[in-house]
């Protein structure tokens, strides 16, 4: 890819007056700010409002509904227990997976694997970690304090990627996890955290 | 609701977080044409730029209780789409993307210079689709929706200089692949 001369830059970028460059180099100005133009101008897609605001004005679906919704519809699995256990199980799963067994359908599929979550959060009534495989939304996968040491935790069978996730605690307070290494803006001004989760086939 | 219309983004924000919802209709008709437009050009499809702007609207109202400050909504109703559509590029990377795609068809009906306006509206479209997905952002966000580098910083978390060294790139990227495409 060929440089530009720095003045036009300068010239788009508002530092510059066009005047003080060559013909030649207002020619590629001229070429820029018109493909531009092209785009500005351009076709988009018919107005979305009428969608936005009926998705808004929905009502929330009736309880019946929702559990209907709920049986018909793929689910995280959730297994809520003390630290300890959630680690033996974590390693119980991972060995029925990673052990060939020719007579049964696996635990998990290829592209599955499981995800610990741990948070510390002394004094808290409630502890949900939500993300897209949540919608998040709280009450999916909650958190549990069995022993009340402000030591919560839960894991998940998630599908294998990365996946963004946040603490919710109390209901109300959303907290990205401090142990997660990794985070990418939420687009609201905050950081949520991120997690890979490896098949466990792999 | 009339005679609201014209009011700032930040007292519009007020009245929907009062309790008039309805209100958020005043937004969505204000910032679609730019936020669809950014859309379709990132995504080089009107269909799935439809539905990144409707998620993000709709999110954008879930949320709005969280916005720092209600000033800066457009900004933050653009990181919003950047967002979606970036993790629209990411599950279509496997995909190859017909460059024609994104293709605007020239009614045969249209004048002349209507054809030949469409016919170069595609060879930039073309050429912008060569652009990485950061790039093209850059550009688009900085030439089409005419954002300013500060507000680009807020939108993408990157600083001044690497925004400004990026549509620098950019532009360099769009004139090669415009020739290319010539």
């Amino acid at each position: 890819m060929s440089k530009l001369d720095p003045r036009i830059h300068e010239v788009l970028d508002g530092e510059l007056p066009l005047e003080r460059l060559p013909a030649e180099l207002r020619a590629l100005v001229l070429r820029l700010e018109h493909a531009a133009g092209l785009l500005r101008a351009g076709p988009a897609p018919a107005s979305v409002a009428g969608r936005v605001l009926a998705a808004l004005h929905r009502p929330e679906p009736s309880r019946g509904r929702r559990v209907l919704q709920w049986l018909t519809e793929r689910h995280v699995i959730t297994i809520a227990m003390r630290p300890v256990w959630s680690l033996a199980l974590a390693a119980v799963l991972a060995a029925v997976v990673l052990v060939p067994d020719h007579g049964s359908a696996p635990l998990l599929g290829a592209q599955e694997g499981i995800a610990r979550f741990v948070g510390h959060f002394p004094g808290a009534r409630s502890v949900d970690v939500v993300g897209p495989f949540t919608d998040w939304h709280t009450g999916v996968v909650p958190l549990r304090d069995d022993d009340n040491d402000g030591v919560w935790s839960a894991v998940v069978v998630l599908p294998a990627g990365t996946h963004e996730y946040m603490f919710v605690v109390d209901g109300e307070r959303w907290v990205a996890d401090p142990l997660a290494g990794r985070y990418v803006s939420d687009g609201f001004g905050r950081q949520n955290a991120l997690l890979i989760v490896r098949p466990v086939g792999r | 609701m009339s005679g609201f219309a014209d009011a700032p983004d930040a007292d519009v924000i007020a009245r929907i977080l009062a309790g008039d919802g309805d209100a958020f209709g005043i937004l969505v008709r204000r910032h679609e044409p730019g936020l669809l437009r950014f859309a379709t050009r990132m995504l080089g499809s009107p269909d799935a730029a439809a539905d990144a702007v409707a998620e993000a609207l709709i999110r954008a109202y879930r949320h709005l209780a969280s916005l720092d400050d209600p000033t800066r909504f457009r900004t933050w109703l653009y990181r919003i789409v950047a967002n979606r559509c970036k993790s629209h590029l990411g599950r279509r990377s496997a995909q190859r993307v017909s460059l024609e795609e994104a293709a605007p068809v020239p009614d045969p009906h249209d004048g002349e210079a209507e054809l030949e306006r469409a016919e170069q509206l595609g060879l930039v479209e073309r050429a912008l689709r060569t652009l990485s997905p950061e790039k093209r952002e850059a550009f688009l966000l900085k030439h089409v929706e005419g954002l300013s580098y500060e507000e680009m910083a807020a939108l993408t978390g990157e600083r001044v200089p690497t925004l400004k060294m990026r549509v620098h790139r950019a532009r360099e990227a769009l004139l090669e692949a415009l020739k290319e495409h010539r």
